[in-house]
């Protein structure tokens, strides 16, 4: 286990480099001069003078060579300091901290939704495939794939705010705000974990070792809880990170319908108003997170799974 | 404790019922001949019974059927099932459950697949610790490091710890031993424990069950299709065959004088009498000399690399048959891979003189596949598979690789129209027939069998072997064959060399190494091997009983821990 920690944590620390350099390169392959763009967004004028360009550029190193500037901007990164917003004027770790917290309680809560809807469902539907509540099950939750989610947010908005006044329709203030993006982000969730745990469960019931232990006198109840259950639970744990990261930039549609502030929604407006150390500040946050919820997923299911990539160790 | 009973099976029928149908009372409802049909047979307290016959005869099943766990489109149809005082057929669930892993336990086959990956074996042997012994926590631990100990786990702290996967065949084995003794059952299902180990395992894992019937009165019904590990130790002999018991009686009666033409061709199958005079080699040129030869996995300079083989130098000589013998584990596999090129050396020379050159270097030396289900893509048809090597060699036409592909299965006795099937509707016999099929396709001079025939049952494993040396004399073909089985490397081969951790410690002529081997590990092979027979004779039979009743203890190649008696020799 320790050599594959170890592994594991190079392989991260490797991803999040590569991908920090890649995102570095941004304003070097959009269109514009970035030292203009600073200028014109602190002085009040558009005109600028090659002379304040010349000097600005200067001042912040950027003719020096590309790997000095890189490990110079991962440091500022590593240290908290993500530039100023060519738009607001501000620190960019100030918009990009708050805009996470949003977002991890966001999926946080459309991921638990979905786990505590898929496990009963995909286990009822595991344990008799080809049964009616199995068909059912598998029928529904297929179907929820097909609803988009800008379909999916109206007519909810629709019911539990317009009609019956349960929910505010946007916003992020309380729970209750929370309640219908949370859910319109966990339908294809919900779907994806029933027909994970469907199959895992599918999988565990027919390894011989089941059998072998009815042998020993378990009972069939005793054999599912004991035996059934856990083995199929475990391939949701990676599909659980996989989802957890993607989510973490990818709910842009939910929180631009329902004014969540959310990262999503930063990132979009960043890109929309060409705000590149805002882009920049919050791709390079969202990347290290996924590739560390990811490699979490890759320990818990070693945890779980202990032969799984024996070979690894 | 109550006191033992005996599980008696009367006239038991067992067929394809609908799902709905569970025990005799749904009989009538069923469609199609039934699997098993008046099987009756009955296992006391202390007594060994064997069960043989060749795969698919119903052995398993009528296993399963004893513990009523029977797939659900299986039913039993007729006939009792009686352990002491409780018909089994009528039992309610709960009963049945305090029963299955109690008083009847179930070792079975394949003992990696049959443990939760996910599990410790401390987690496993808690189960039936806890239902049939109702014994938890510390005092469970206790019992569990106890039952690890007297299978002979050297360490059964580290055993209780340990996941499935991180045991090897034999001690899986064990641990599953341990799992169905842990119930403390008056009778136990063995249903073909040995058949994944090599013969020193097996007479280990057989002494085991041995010492228990003797010291505490187990009773084993102990199931097999290799009739010769059955001899030293059963009183009983069943010989079943299409659902049916066809021949019962006492074992020294029945293996000496079996009356059904069924039960003498399974005796024959295992009585692989060396071939009688085998040519000797056409020439004495040598077609692959192995100078040196290491191999090393794992990183180059750090300890945590795994040598697999060490400085072995073997030459090999047109139309000779070698034998390679060892333990799982010796590196027989990884030389065969190093030979094809599969593995590269890491250390010395492979050198072919395959002569009258033309014949595509790199296809002369081919391998046959120990797991012939495995050797095949299942999605692939055999043509398909069989046309694959074909394109290595240009300028032929389809028809042609056709007309090449027909001619190989007329050499290996295979039916043209198998070809349009896939390997999930093939039997073990047809594919590995196959698998040889495909070696030839492309006229080789060399042909290595890695354990080719060991998953096979006795009969057919005999009609295998038999078919690879008509081959060798038609073609003229140098084979290695690597086998952990005695019998086979004795039957078919010229010479015999021994690896032991990746090293050879011997090489000698067939005759004169089975005679008198010289290293210490061959010895322990051979006479692991041995105590069923001796040149094809069921001499040793006189002497089984006083054999298994002697507690002398037997020095234990593997770790040297395992007590149980001497083979008897005559």
């Amino acid at each position: 286990m320790i050599p594959f920690i170890a592994k594991r944590t190079a392989t991260l620390v490797a991803a999040v480099a590569v991908s920090s350099f890649a995102v570095f390169l941004i304003p070097y392959f959009t269109p514009g001069d970035p030292v203009r763009k600073i200028i014109r967004s602190r002085v009040a004028g558009d005109a600028v003078d090659n002379g304040s360009v010349q000097a600005l550029g200067e001042s912040l190193g950027l003719h020096d060579p590309l790997a000095v500037q890189y490990f110079r901007w991962l440091g500022d990164v590593l240290s908290g300091d993500m530039g100023l917003s060519y738009v607001s004027r501000t620190a960019v770790a100030g918009q990009v901290l708050p805009a996470l917290t949003v977002t991890l309680s966001l999926v946080t809560m459309a991921l638990g939704i979905a786990v505590a809807v898929s496990l009963p469902l995909g286990i009822i539907a595991g344990l008799r495939p080809g049964s009616a509540p199995d068909k059912t099950i598998t029928a529904v939750t297929q179907a929820l794939i097909a609803m988009p989610e800008y379909w999916v947010a109206p007519v909810l908005v629709l019911v539990f705010a317009l009609k019956l006044s349960v929910l505010p329709s946007a916003g992020w203030t309380d729970l209750s705000s929370a309640v219908l993006p949370a859910l319109t982000l966990a339908l294809r969730p919900i779907s994806y974990f029933t027909s994970a745990v469907r199959a895992g469960i599918i999988d565990a019931a027919a390894a011989d070792h089941v059998p072998a232990a009815r042998a020993r006198g378990l009972s069939h109840a005793q054999s599912v809880l004991r035996h059934v259950i856990p083995n199929g639970l475990v391939p949701l744990s990676t599909l659980f990170a996989v989802w957890f990261a993607g989510l973490l930039g990818g709910s842009v549609i939910v929180e631009v319908i329902f004014a969540v502030p959310g990262m999503g929604r930063l990132l979009f407006d960043a890109v929309i108003n060409s705000d590149i150390p805002v882009a920049q500040g919050g791709v390079v946050v969202v990347v290290a997170l996924a590739v560390g919820v990811t490699t979490l997923a890759d320990f818990v299911h070693r945890l779980l799974s202990p032969a799984v990539g024996g070979s690894l160790a | 404790m109550t006191k033992s009973a005996s599980l008696v099976l009367d006239g038991l029928e067992v067929s394809l019922a609908p799902a709905s149908a569970t025990g005799p009372s749904a009989a009538g409802a069923h469609s199609g001949p039934p699997l098993l049909s008046g099987v009756s047979l009955s296992v006391d307290p202390g007594e060994f019974v064997a069960l043989v016959g060749s795969s698919g005869s119903g052995k398993t099943l009528t296993a399963m059927s004893s513990l009523r766990l029977l797939p659900p489109q299986l039913g039993i149809t007729g006939g009792s099932i009686r352990l002491g005082g409780l018909d089994l057929t009528r039992a309610t669930e709960p009963e049945l459950n305090a029963v299955r892993g109690g008083r009847l336990g179930m070792l079975f086959q394949q003992p990696k697949r049959m443990f939760n990956p996910n599990r410790t074996i401390g987690h496993h042997l808690k189960e039936p610790l806890r239902l049939h012994a109702g014994l938890r926590g510390r005092k469970a631990r206790a019992k569990a490091l106890e039952l690890l100990d007297e299978v002979g786990f050297a360490d059964p702290a580290k055993g209780v710890r340990a996941y499935p996967h991180q045991l090897s065949g034999g001690m899986a084995q064990r641990a599953m031993t341990a799992l169905a003794l842990a119930g403390q059952p008056d009778i136990l299902l063995a249903d073909e424990p040995t058949s994944a180990l090599d013969k020193v395992l097996e007479r280990q894992v057989l002494q085991l069950l041995d010492r228990e019937r003797r010291e505490r009165g187990l009773g084993v019904l102990y199931i097999t299709h290799n009739i010769a590990s059955v001899a030293s130790y059963a009183d009983r002999v069943l010989v079943m065959n299409a659902g049916s018991i066809v021949e019962a009686g006492p074992a020294s009666e029945l293996l000496t004088r079996p009356s059904t033409a069924y039960a003498q061709q399974l005796l024959a199958a295992a009585r692989l009498a060396p071939e009688s005079r085998r040519r000797p080699p056409s020439t004495e040129r040598e077609v692959l000399i192995l100078d040196g030869v290491g191999k090393r996995f794992g990183p180059r300079r750090r300890k945590t690399g795994h040598t697999a083989l060490e400085d072995v130098s073997l030459t090999l000589k047109r139309g000779e048959i070698l034998g390679v013998l060892g333990q799982s584990g010796s590196g027989k596999s990884t030389l065969a891979r190093t030979i094809v090129g599969l593995d590269a050396a890491s250390t010395g020379t492979i050198t072919r003189q395959l002569g009258e050159a033309g014949t595509g270097e790199a296809t002369a030396v081919q391998l046959v596949f120990q797991e012939p289900h495995g050797a095949f893509d299942p999605r692939m048809t055999l043509r398909t598979s069989l046309h694959a090597p074909l394109r290595k060699r240009p300028g032929l036409s389809p028809q042609q690789r056709d007309a090449r592909i027909g001619a190989v299965m007329d050499e290996v006795e295979l039916d043209g129209s198998l070809l349009d099937k896939r390997p999930g509707q093939c039997s073990g016999g047809q594919l590995q027939r196959a698998t040889i099929a495909r070696a030839l396709l492309l006229e080789p001079q060399v042909l290595i069998c890695d354990e080719a025939t060991s998953a096979l049952d006795a009969l057919t494993q005999r009609t295998i072997l038999g078919l690879l040396l008509r081959l060798q004399r038609e073609h003229d073909l140098s084979l290695i064959v690597i086998s952990h089985d005695m019998d086979v490397v004795r039957y078919m081969c010229d010479r015999v060399a021994v690896l032991l951790h990746g090293r050879v410690i011997e090489v000698a002529e067939t005759g004169e190494f089975f005679a008198a081997p010289r290293h210490p590990h061959s010895q322990a092979l051979v006479s692991a091997a041995i105590p069923c027979r001796t040149d094809g004779l069921w001499t040793v039979l006189d002497v089984a009983k006083p054999a298994r009743a002697q507690s002398a203890v037997v020095p234990n190649v593997m770790a040297g821990r395992f007590p149980g008696p001497t083979p008897g020799r005559s």
